[in-house]
């Protein structure tokens, strides 16, 4: 399979589950070997030498946050810039910044993440992303496990995030409805390979298979039911 | 480079002069007589001026002999019959001069024999061998239902059952191995029927016990004998004629009356040993008695060292191990096998296999520690690191922070909690173990429990064992509190 994403776009990665959608993400940031092909993010080819830079490039967010519990919002966001070495001031401004844009409160910075709602802790898992300014955003069902109300919230937050910030976005989400509301271009999948890249309209409309058509009348069925 | 203002020759002489000023050691099995004969020992030396040891109650021959060799202890007191059919059975020894000849090509001398014979029996009560008619070993032949309790050495060595049972043919089957002071307690409490006995026992009368007639003439001569090593003399000239001034003085009658005095009559051994010398050799000595606080303190700076060491080198090897564990995995396997396999030795005789590599003493007693401590630790920091769920794990990663940064910024504190109970549980087990270190003459509170279970003594047993235990309750709370500094508040809500 092959695909590019341009500079500031962002593409939703959909498909039934276990089609490899997550897979492919963690391919690209190194987590998962890929058994052959390569990965290019900018002007950087993913190798053992250059996974960690290429790493610093690429913010990542997965379903449950994957928060570190035994830090404060503050330290979890920070922990990349630590590493780094950045001066202390120059930390302590970007959390600042950065809670101002994800729109956490800042008396939460100093709470653990099991004093944190679910919402609250995806913000923070957002700021840790974005916190050493990364170009590619991965996201890996952001907002699978948060209820409907602060969902529909934090979706708009983040359209917001991506567009001011020009980040260039994989998304992977389950939920067509979703993948439209964040991206012009939808990549569905199903058994690791890409079974047709688009619109919402094209995949409706113009279904690439059998398959393509089926998956999206079952997402409009699930969908008229709740609604 | 200033390193070569090292001078050496200043090196060998300060070891010179520790040579010449370093105490006499001395050794003594874990039964009464053997303690007296040391306490007779060491108050000849300080008589002639020569500072001494007494390291009492080691655990066995075989460990005051192997101590003996590598000089651990300089001098201790044994038996013609143990040395010639035990120790150096190999040999194939057959008097006396010849003996005296095998020890000296080990480095080992001995005195001509303090007087008396101290040979094996086997031993019942008056009126239950009256019963059953019972007067010699023979007479057992036809008594397949009696209950035999013999003292651990005596089971294993070959002038022992082993031989008894051959040279008479004797039927017996259920054969129990028990503490020559408790087996006295099993045979009174009609517990058991038989057991051995060493004919200048003060039990044998107390208990009015009766020794059946070796009427096969199996038991060899155990006369008392003092070995020492053949450089004791260079370093100490006089303690050689001190060691000849016990040769042929005391009598089997006084030695008994003397172990009845310390095991009956509760005086203890330095007691014993310094009215001998006044009365037979008129060697005056003084006597200076620990009091119940003194010895109390004392056990417990042993036995916290012991502990407190082990534990330290513990963590520094077993936490690192634990973390290649979790990294590689085949190797990981290996390691916590490896350890696993460790933990399970007996304690004893993990002891007693160190001897011959570390000697008696603290030093091997700890090593032991350590080695049961790892497995605790290594598996809680295994455990601790790979039960950080994977999100949070390839968050890490997916960060691109190094291995060293992850392991001490998440992976280590997010184990904390594990590691540290780990740690707790090697602690504890440690207190309890280290009370075996007494066995091999690295104190502790194990030496008031020996002590105690050779002389009946209650009191004394529950002077070590309460200290110990409490001891442990008091590792269990101050871990409580250290998991509020060591485990970060983030995991503890």
């Amino acid at each position: 399979m092959s695909f590019t994403v341009g500079v500031g776009e962002t593409v939703a990665l959909i498909g039934p589950s276990g089609c490899g959608k997550s897979t492919l993400l963690r391919i690209i940031n190194g987590i998962v070997p890929a058994d052959a092909g390569y990965i290019d993010v900018g002007d950087l080819r993913l190798s053992r030498d250059t996974v960690d830079r290429l790493r610093h490039r690429t913010g990542y967010v997965i379903q449950e946050g994957g928060l570190f519990p035994h830090l404060t919002a503050r330290d979890n966001s920070a922990v990349l810039a630590r590493y780094l070495r950045w001066p202390a001031e120059r930390i302590s401004g970007r959390v600042e910044e950065l809670a101002d844009a994800v729109r956490l409160p800042a008396s939460l910075l100093n709470r653990f993440p099991l004093e944190l709602s679910g919402g609250q802790r995806q913000r923070v898992s957002l700021m840790r992303a974005l916190f050493v300014n990364p170009a590619v955003l991965l996201l890996d069902e952001p907002l699978g496990a948060l209820d409907p109300m602060i969902r529909a919230e934090l979706q708009t937050d983040l359209r917001d995030l991506f567009h001011r910030f020009r980040k260039t976005v994989v998304l992977v989400t389950h939920d067509v409805t979703e993948a439209a509301f964040f991206a012009d271009r939808i990549v569905l999948m199903n058994a690791g390979t890409i079974v047709q890249d688009g619109s919402l309209s094209d995949l409706e409309q113009r279904p690439a298979s059998e398959f393509v058509a089926t998956f999206m009348s079952a997402q409009r069925i699930t969908h008229g039911g709740v609604a | 480079m200033t390193w070569t203002t090292l001078s050496f020759p200043h090196d060998i002489s300060a070891q010179d002069d520790r040579d010449s000023e370093a105490p006499v050691v001395i050794g003594s099995k874990k039964f009464t007589e053997s303690v007296v004969l040391g306490e007779l020992i060491a108050g000849l030396a300080q008589a002639e001026g020569v500072r001494a040891e007494h390291r009492k109650e080691l655990g066995g021959t075989r460990v005051l002999w192997e101590a003996l060799l590598s000089g651990d202890i300089d001098v201790y007191p044994d038996y013609t019959g143990t040395l010639m059919h035990e120790t150096l059975s190999d040999h194939r020894i057959s008097d006396v001069e010849h003996l005296a000849a095998v020890l000296e090509s080990h480095g080992v001398r001995m005195t001509r024999s303090l007087g008396f014979n101290n040979t094996y029996a086997l031993g019942m009560r008056r009126d239950r061998a009256g019963a059953l008619g019972i007067r010699s070993i023979s007479n057992l032949i036809g008594r397949p239902d009696l209950v035999f309790g013999f003292s651990n050495e005596f089971i294993d060595r070959a002038d022992g059952w082993p031989g008894l049972q051959r040279t008479y043919r004797l039927p017996q089957q259920d054969v129990r191995g028990l503490d020559h002071s408790l087996a006295y307690r099993g045979l009174v409490d009609g517990a058991l029927d038989v057991i051995d006995l060493y004919t200048t026992d003060a039990e044998i009368q107390a208990y009015d016990l009766v020794a059946l007639d070796d009427d096969r003439g199996h038991f060899p001569e155990y006369k008392a004998v003092i070995l020492y090593r053949a450089d004791l003399v260079d370093r100490h000239p006089e303690m050689a004629g001190a060691l000849g001034g016990l040769e042929g003085v005391i009598s089997e009658r006084r030695m008994a009356a003397m172990n009845a005095r310390s095991n009956v009559d509760g005086v203890p051994e330095t007691v014993v040993a310094a009215d001998f010398l006044s009365e037979v050799l008129g060697v005056h000595i003084e006597v200076e008695l620990t009091t119940r606080s003194q010895r109390l303190w004392k056990h417990t700076r042993e036995h916290l060292t012991l502990v407190l060491v082990s534990l330290f080198f513990a963590i520094l090897v077993a936490i690192p191990l634990g973390v290649i564990a979790y990294r590689h995995e085949r190797i990981g396997a290996l390691i916590v096998g490896v350890v696993g396999v460790i933990f399970t030795i007996p304690s004893l005789a993990l002891l007693v296999f160190m001897i011959p590599l570390l000697g008696i003493g603290a030093g091997p007693a700890m090593v032991a520690l350590f080695l049961y401590s790892l497995l605790p630790i290594v598996r809680n920091t295994h455990s601790g690191l790979k039960e950080i769920p994977l999100p949070v794990r390839e968050s890490a990663l997916a960060l691109g922070l190094s291995p060293a940064f992850r392991l001490r910024h998440i992976e280590l504190p997010m184990a904390s909690g594990t590691i540290l109970a780990g740690i707790k549980t090697a602690a504890v087990i440690n207190i309890g173990t280290a009370t075996l270190g007494a066995l091999i003459g690295a104190g502790g509170y194990g030496q008031p429990i020996l002590t105690g279970i050779r002389l009946n003594d209650v009191g004394l047993i529950l002077e070590g064992a309460v200290p110990a235990a409490l001891l442990a309750i008091l590792a269990q709370s101050l871990f409580g509190i250290a998991e509020r500094f060591l485990v970060p508040r983030g995991l503890r809500l």
